[in-house]
């Protein structure tokens, strides 16, 4: 708990922090919204700012998982908060824990505020009860994949700026490359295959197919195959970055 | 009982050997200053006993126990300000008191009981950005006086503190020592040393010296010294001085030279005339005590920091 309370509050007291996980993909819902429909049939309209909505949120999760985590795990690192809670009798677990439950509640707070605002923006999704739980179940699979990359990032770049920048770039380039900013079928061939392997990609390709309709996921993600990969390689990057930070953030030197 | 021990300690960072095989014993309630200069280990050897780093060879024991099984009457602050700027004073203590496992109501009373003994109730709603460099320092120290620790690491807490902040932290740090808590603290700074009650002398990662500091400064067998303020400075200034110093050692300052003799009353004018030969004229001469830099200085011909 007092990992979770210091790490969230040190989240949501940053307007860095909250300028670029939660201003910034608003921004692009507000943009997307009524840009980026004016050639769009009046009748598909409100399911494209849906799907614009949904791809932002997931950006939202990406950018707390991948540069705010690392940028956080970074900074007690150099400011000698690591060093000083390794000379406590504190478990790394607790630690762990703590962190990772503030990222689930920031990267929740910031994907609903996503999601609500491309609401208010007359987005609209169609989905059963089912679907929308498998929804929240890709999302959670985003967040595991993103907080993996992470805490791998944080274990291995030692300064602040190096670790936020760096998240932020891997973020934005592999959401621009893998379909998560641009349409499926407008990428190459060889795009279209990472797309299907890089799990925060093919997660939000399931969660638009699930909430907005197979049109706009552009190929069918729910195969058992596909979904397995999704999930085997989320989990497996997560376990990576856990290994990583408690391993290697916490040993003697 | 010691509470710390170390036996034939060695730390290597590759080729580089941090420390040569340290023996160091601290007894229970004892306020031990360990000063050298930058690199020559101390802080190493603060972060073994703290359980932060290994040893590379050597025996350490805290309480009779291996460091990692005796972290829970260790409180180690280490050289960086490791307190969250953007939370408040109270919230940082809150923090440590959550870590430390004790329930809100609990931990509400410690850390303002800790915040009333170092001074900080008043700006305890206060993030910690808006905090002096003193303050926040107190604050950090607050970490570790939570019900249970018996052993302080303190390093090297003074550095980048004003006089006054200086004084204010050294006046808790006092306070400390009267609850019969046992004190290792790391400095470079002689004055900060001479409020231990032993004194260790570090240098290449080895201990060349340890005693009380009044005992250091007698067996260093300076007596008096001799802070001269130059018109200029060269190696010929250096040079006419040595002649008077204790084993031909000058200590160059930022505006001078510190001159170590037995017999000031003899040795100042024959300065002056010395320095007159060569056409230097020495714009201020103070006498002094000789102080732990000295004594190191004496000892290993380097200075611990530069001497003002």
């Amino acid at each position: 708990m007092a990992t979770l309370n210091k790490t969230i509050k040190e989240f949501l007291r940053q307007k860095t922090i909250l300028f670029w996980t939660i201003a910034w993909p608003i921004l692009w819902v507000l943009i997307g919204s009524f840009s980026y429909t004016e050639n769009v049939p009046s009748e598909l309209v409100s399911y494209t700012r849906g799907a614009i909505a949904i791809s932002m949120s997931v950006f939202a999760l990406m950018t707390a998982g991948m540069a705010n985590l690392p940028g956080n795990i970074a900074q007690d690192r150099e400011r000698g908060l690591l060093s000083k809670l390794m000379s406590m009798s504190i478990s790394p677990w607790r630690d762990f824990v703590g962190r990772i439950l503030a990222l689930v509640a920031f990267s929740s707070l910031a994907a609903i505020l996503v999601v609500l605002v491309g609401y208010f923006c007359g987005a609209r999704f169609s989905y059963t009860l089912i679907g929308g739980c498998q929804s929240i179940g890709f999302f959670l699979f985003i967040f595991l994949a993103s907080a993996g990359i992470g805490m791998l990032i944080g274990t291995f770049i030692k300064h602040v700026h190096g670790a936020i920048m760096s998240g932020v770039g891997i973020a934005v380039v592999t959401a621009a490359v893998s379909g998560v900013m641009a349409p499926y079928s407008s990428l190459p061939w060889m795009l279209q295959q990472f797309a299907r392997i890089y799990p925060v990609s093919s997660a939000n390709s399931s969660i638009t197919y699930l909430l907005v309709g197979k049109d706009y996921a552009g190929y069918n993600p729910l195969t058992t195959a596909q979904t397995t990969l999704t999930i085997v390689i989320s989990v497996l990057l997560f376990a990576a970055g856990l290994a990583a930070y408690s391993r290697l953030c916490w040993r003697k030197k | 009982m010691d509470t710390i021990y170390t036996e034939n300690l060695t730390k290597k960072y590759g080729d580089n050997e941090v420390l040569k095989g340290v023996n160091l014993r601290i007894k229970e309630g004892e306020f031990y200053a360990l000063m050298g200069p930058n690199g020559s280990g101390k802080t190493t050897l603060a972060s073994i006993i703290a359980s932060v780093r290994s040893p590379t060879s050597g025996k350490i024991e805290i309480y009779g126990r291996k460091p990692e099984k005796a972290k829970e009457f260790l409180g180690y602050v280490p050289q960086e300000n490791f307190s969250s700027p953007i939370l408040t004073g109270k919230e940082n203590l809150m923090y440590f008191a959550g870590l430390l496992g004790y329930p809100k109501k609990k931990a509400e009373r410690i850390v303002n009981d800790l915040l009333n003994k170092i001074g900080l109730s008043e700006d305890a709603d206060k993030r910690v950005s808006d905090y002096s460099g003193g303050m926040r320092k107190r604050l950090e120290v607050a970490t570790v006086l939570f019900p249970g620790v018996k052993i302080l690491i303190l390093d090297e807490p003074t550095t980048g503190l004003d006089p006054s902040a200086r004084r204010k932290f050294l006046g808790l740090i006092g306070e400390i020592k009267e609850e019969k808590t046992t004190i290792l603290l790391i400095t470079h700074i002689g004055a900060d040393a001479e409020l231990a009650s032993r004194v260790g002398l570090i240098d290449e990662g080895e201990l060349i010296a340890e005693d009380a500091p009044e005992k250091l400064k007698k067996s260093s067998g300076l007596k008096d010294v001799i802070n001269i303020e130059t018109a200029i400075k060269s190696e010929a200034v250096a040079n006419v001085l040595s002649k008077f110093s204790e084993k031909q050692k000058v200590l160059e300052t930022d505006v001078g030279y510190r001159v170590y003799c037995r017999d000031v009353e003899e040795a100042t004018p024959n300065i002056v005339r010395a320095l007159d030969a060569i056409g230097c004229k020495a714009t201020r001469i103070e006498t002094e005590k000789p102080s732990l830099e000295d004594v190191f200085f004496t000892l290993t011909e380097k200075m611990v920091r530069e001497v003002s």
